[in-house]
């Protein structure tokens, strides 16, 4: 039995509560509330309708008629108790490996990621190619793999006009976060490449083939190879 | 029996329910009806389970052609209502002939009208719900010619006595307004504020005309954050209050993405939510500050007279011979099968 994983509770409206893990570790709040989503599934309560767990926090979703946000936040106290008791289960992480055409009309804001670094374009993608990232959670729009972002010097401001329309593939930062855009959607975020994979499909279930946990690593191909690629999907290689 | 409509004009309509509520596990928006109490209530006066499959009708007029004797209940904004070129009343139910046409038209004070049709509507679902997703590119599309199925039909039910309303069922209509109030509970963020969160009580907000089921932009004097520190992604829930520009407020509704990396400085109520599904481009919103309890209490109110209506539509239903409980339970699904 380890000591428990500090989190506080927030009201978030009358049909859902933020709860945040705030240890001083990291990676203990992100395992702490992707355990506390998976728990909170699991016991399938009356009246939750689910949790979107995130980095340091998990937002629960619950019809306000059938329980309560007092209720839920009894729950979810003594589920973290529960799960500081019996451990966070350890699953094994598949590998997905991206494939990227970066720059030039696919990757738009990558020469001005490179300025706001102070970095070659080529440092910019060797940084982005150089390691496996976690698949911290899935986000908006549709399944993102929102991911710790690569050891650029500096976080990447989000654009002052965001983007009516980026395309399905898009490989973007923002902050120090790094994602793909499984379906075509507005966008805040620099956009330093594409890749030709489908991510999302809704024929399937689940849509994206990736879990938080997870691991992904992008490679850069040539432009000239993005249609070979066309019609791909997205698959775990390990 | 099962019967058939087909749209004549689909303006701005889609076949919804009241979400996905699975959807946000998976970083899919919640999305379904609005207006959420209009749907349920529409459901209702039409005999079926309140998540069914209906039609949700923005702005624009909608006419749809009955191939199939129909029973229907339309509620939401009002507008005139018309089957076979009578004038019909919203939030009763209404009897279709075969053959009939049922038009919408001149929605001019709230934004969105719900249909349900007796036995529900057939449509795909993904994740368990009907509702269109936008961004993943899921739901019926409709258009001029759409030949959309009800799981039922309906003999015409005769009115008796001519110039009486064929129902009685005593539910309180929402009212819609052009410069509704909206209960708002203080974000999880409100701190990073400061002062400047008062503001989001003492002024007057316009709808713009930017607003969707995504969000609703609102014009006014804005509330500003205090630290620029970034902020890491969190999940939102509907009816958060966002600041992310020094032109607008957002206040997200059912389609929102269900991360961003804003912080909340309030969260609109569930009832208020139904509200604002109704406020129109250039209509004036106030918001006004309450609690998760009194929010909860509100919601539990509004669900308890769903419940009479249930009740209600039932007795007469019963009596009437239509769709009682026992006949549309048939058509689930048994369980394991």
């Amino acid at each position: 039995m380890t000591a428990a994983t500090p989190i506080e509770v927030h009201e978030s409206g009358d049909a859902a509560l933020r709860v945040v893990a705030t240890s001083p570790d990291r990676e203990r709040n992100w395992a702490a509330v992707h355990a506390l989503a998976t728990w909170l599934e699991t016991a399938d309560v009356d009246g939750v309708h689910g949790a979107v767990p995130t980095y340091d926090s998990v937002l629960v979703e619950f019809d306000p008629y059938v329980t309560s946000a007092r209720q839920i936040r009894a729950f979810v106290l003594l589920g973290m108790r529960q799960l500081d008791y019996v451990g966070t289960p350890a699953r094994t992480p598949r590998q997905f490996d991206v494939p990227v055409v970066y720059g030039g009309e696919y990757g738009p804001d990558l020469q001005k990621v490179a300025d706001h670094e102070g970095l070659s374009v080529a440092a910019i993608i060797a940084l982005h190619t150089a390691k496996s990232y976690v698949i911290r959670c899935l986000g908006a729009p549709a399944g993102s793999p929102m991911m710790d972002g690569p050891d650029f010097p500096l976080p990447v401001p989000r654009l002052k006009d965001p983007r009516l329309s980026v395309p399905a593939g898009a490989v973007s930062v923002a902050g120090r976060q790094a994602v793909i855009a499984p379906a075509s959607a507005p966008g805040g975020w620099c956009v330093i490449g594409q890749t030709p994979l489908t991510v999302l499909n809704p024929d399937k279930q689940p849509l994206v083939p990736y879990m938080p946990g997870d691991l992904l690593r992008f490679h850069e191909i040539p432009a000239a190879e993005f249609q070979h690629f066309a019609g791909l999907e997205l698959e775990a290689s390990a | 029996m099962s019967g058939t409509l087909t749209i004549q004009q689909a303006g701005h309509s889609v076949v919804t329910d009241l979400g996905r509520f699975k959807g946000p596990r998976y970083g899919l928006p919640v999305n379904g009806a609005l207006d959420q109490f209009s749907a349920r209530a529409a459901n209702i006066l039409a005999g079926n389970p309140d998540n069914d499959p209906l039609l949700e009708v923005t702005a624009l007029d909608f006419r749809m052609r009955a191939d199939s004797d129909l029973l229907i209940a339309v509620t939401g904004a009002p507008l005139t209502l018309t089957v076979g070129g009578r004038e019909c009343p919203q939030w009763e139910p209404v009897s279709v002939l075969a053959g009939e046409t049922v038009a919408l038209h001149g929605m001019n004070t709230g934004l969105r009208v719900y249909v349900a049709v007796h036995g529900a509507l057939d449509a795909p679902t993904l994740l368990g719900s009907c509702a269109p997703d936008t961004v993943v590119g899921f739901g019926l599309k409709l258009a001029e010619g759409t030949v959309l199925g009800a799981r039922k039909t309906v003999p015409p039910i005769r009115q008796p006595y001519f110039d009486l309303p064929l129902f009685r069922l005593g539910l309180t209509r929402p009212g819609t307004s052009a410069s509704p109030v909206i209960d708002v509970t203080d974000g999880p963020d409100i701190a990073e504020f400061g002062d400047t969160a008062d503001l989001l009580f003492n002024t007057s907000y316009t709808v713009s005309g930017r607003s969707n089921h995504i969000g609703l932009r609102l014009g006014g004097a804005l509330p500003e954050r205090q630290s620029a520190a970034e902020v890491l992604s969190r999940g939102v829930p509907v009816g958060a209050i966002e600041v992310p520009s020094r032109d607008e407020l957002l206040v997200l509704h059912r389609g929102r993405g269900v991360t961003a990396g804003y912080p909340v400085l309030g969260v609109v109520t569930s009832r208020s939510l139904d509200v604002l599904a109704q406020a129109r481009p250039g209509h004036t919103i106030r918001f006004r500050k309450t609690t998760v309890a009194e929010a909860t209490a509100r919601h539990r109110a509004a669900m308890r007279e769903l419940e009479a209506l249930r009740t209600s539509v039932n007795t007469v239903f019963g009596l009437l011979g239509v769709g009682a409980p026992a006949s549309w339970r048939e058509l689930m699904p048994a369980s394991g099968t």
